[in-house]
């Protein structure tokens, strides 16, 4: 993604003021650009001068605390590549460690799936390995190249941000501070194929959840993604009005 | 401060920063070998900061108690991740605890919470606000000019987003703004700033 629409994200990014989404697409962004990473560290340079004035002595107590904490935590090694211009094996690392910190979100989904079947002990290897076959898969789509961001207020509040890969054939959506619904709703993700009106289903998050990170499959040829509220268990087609329609062409 | 190398009404000394920043970055150097005195040392010169931006920022002293301690662990242990070709080992520092205090700003609050209540605050800047605050007055000072060199939207945009914590679309809805005139105004305001400040990155 070196679009200029994320090059402008820079200042933003330095800032700290994108989402998580946007601070991964524009991590990828930074390991395929050399000359914007020294650019976006002199920003970071200078966003954390304006730290400068904000000084204020701690608590006297936090010395020790730190100290001893410190003493009891295990350092990281070395990491062997940090300089010159990116290998391709370092330009790979790097966007596997760009697509880890979305990774530990997509663990966060899995492991919803995991406390369903948690009752069903004898499953727990199963349910782990899908875990992982799903943060995998996550990885997999907001590393792809041809990885494209859409995001978008949802009606009625909260913000949902979709990242599809048209290679990958799936996408991630991410569904945050939207209102809790009632214990018997749930929010439905949708997908319109292009030239159709009608919406296929592309997953149901589990009733009450208002917060997800979710895989989707199946977004070749799809021009449109909605959410909507539904019945818990969702429905087969939307029974309200969508709060968000996105469009992905 | 016309003249930004000098104290206002001072001893006409030279900026203290520059032989700190590099002793910040040698501290790390050494903390990253397992160096306990370094880090003692280090935290002497880092706990004021770190706490005083999570101070700012989460505004509440028993969090922002919790999170330098957070961040000067983090310190600790990812000390040899720390690369002074990608900027100085205060920047790296400061960044570790800009985002990680932003990141507990965003999960603890509702975003509509947190707009209500900057906007109860009638979004004045608070770049001059923090009243306990002792330290390194000079750099202070050369912020500040820095920072009344900007438009109104640049300060405000990049205030609001480092100090407050807010993404660049609150940002937008706090100043009524368009979000991609949002963006486009935090990055020529931080090259502006940057201009001013002298801020150089050398690879």
């Amino acid at each position: 993604m070196t679009s200029p629409d994320i090059h402008a994200l820079g200042g933003a990014y330095a800032l700290d003021a994108v989402d998580d989404l946007e601070r991964v697409a524009f991590d990828r962004h930074l390991a395929e650009c050399e000359a914007c990473t020294v650019e976006v560290a002199e920003y970071r340079e200078t966003a954390t001068r304006l730290a400068e004035g904000s000084w204020s002595v701690p608590p006297p107590r936090m010395r020790e605390q730190v100290l001893a904490r410190a003493a009891a935590t295990p350092q990281l090694p070395p990491n062997g590549h940090r300089r010159g211009v990116a290998s391709p094996v370092t330009r790979w690392r790097r966007l596997a460690a760009a697509a880890a910190v979305v990774g530990v979100l997509g663990i966060g989904a899995a492991a919803t799936t995991y406390a369903v079947q948690e009752q069903r002990l004898d499953d727990q290897r199963t349910a782990v390995a899908q875990a992982q076959q799903q943060a995998d898969r996550i990885q997999a789509v907001l590393a792809a190249p041809d990885a494209a961001l859409h995001a978008s207020d949802l009606n009625g509040g909260g913000r949902v941000t979709v990242v599809v890969s048209d290679t990958q054939d799936a996408g991630v959506v991410l569904l945050a501070d939207a209102p809790a619904p009632g214990p018997d709703r749930a929010y439905q993700l949708w997908l319109v194929p292009t030239g159709s009106t009608t919406p296929v289903s592309a997953g149901v998050l589990p009733a009450g959840q208002a917060q997800a990170t979710e895989l989707i499959q199946g977004v070749r040829g799809r021009a449109m993604f909605a959410v909507s509220l539904e019945p818990a268990g969702g429905s087969p087609a939307p029974s309200t009005t969508p709060l968000v329609g996105i469009s992905l062409v | 401060m016309n003249d930004p190398g000098r104290f206002p009404g001072g001893t006409g000394k030279p900026a203290e920063p520059q032989p700190e920043r590099s002793e910040i970055d040698n501290l790390l150097r050494a903390v990253a070998r397992g160096d306990d005195a370094a880090f003692t040392r280090l935290y002497d010169l880092l706990a004021p900061r770190v706490f005083g931006l999570a101070r700012r920022v989460l505004r509440d002293p028993a969090q922002a108690e919790e999170m330098a301690q957070e961040v000067l662990v983090e310190v600790w242990r990812t000390a040899s991740r720390f690369d002074a070709q990608r900027g100085s080992g205060l920047s790296w520092v400061l960044t570790i605890a800009h985002r990680r205090t932003v990141d507990r700003v965003r999960s603890e609050q509702a975003a509509s919470d947190r707009l209500q209540k900057v906007a109860a605050a009638s979004v004045h800047v608070p770049y001059d606000e923090v009243a306990d605050q002792v330290g390194s007055r000079m750099e202070r000072q050369q912020v500040r000019r820095c920072l009344d060199g900007l438009t109104e939207l640049q300060r405000q945009a990049i205030t609001l987003a480092y100090y407050g914590g807010h993404t660049y679309r609150e940002v937008a809805t706090l100043l009524d703004a368009a979000l991609p005139t949002v963006k486009t105004r935090m990055r020529d305001g931080l090259i502006r700033l940057r201009d001013c400040l002298n801020v150089e990155v050398t690879p």
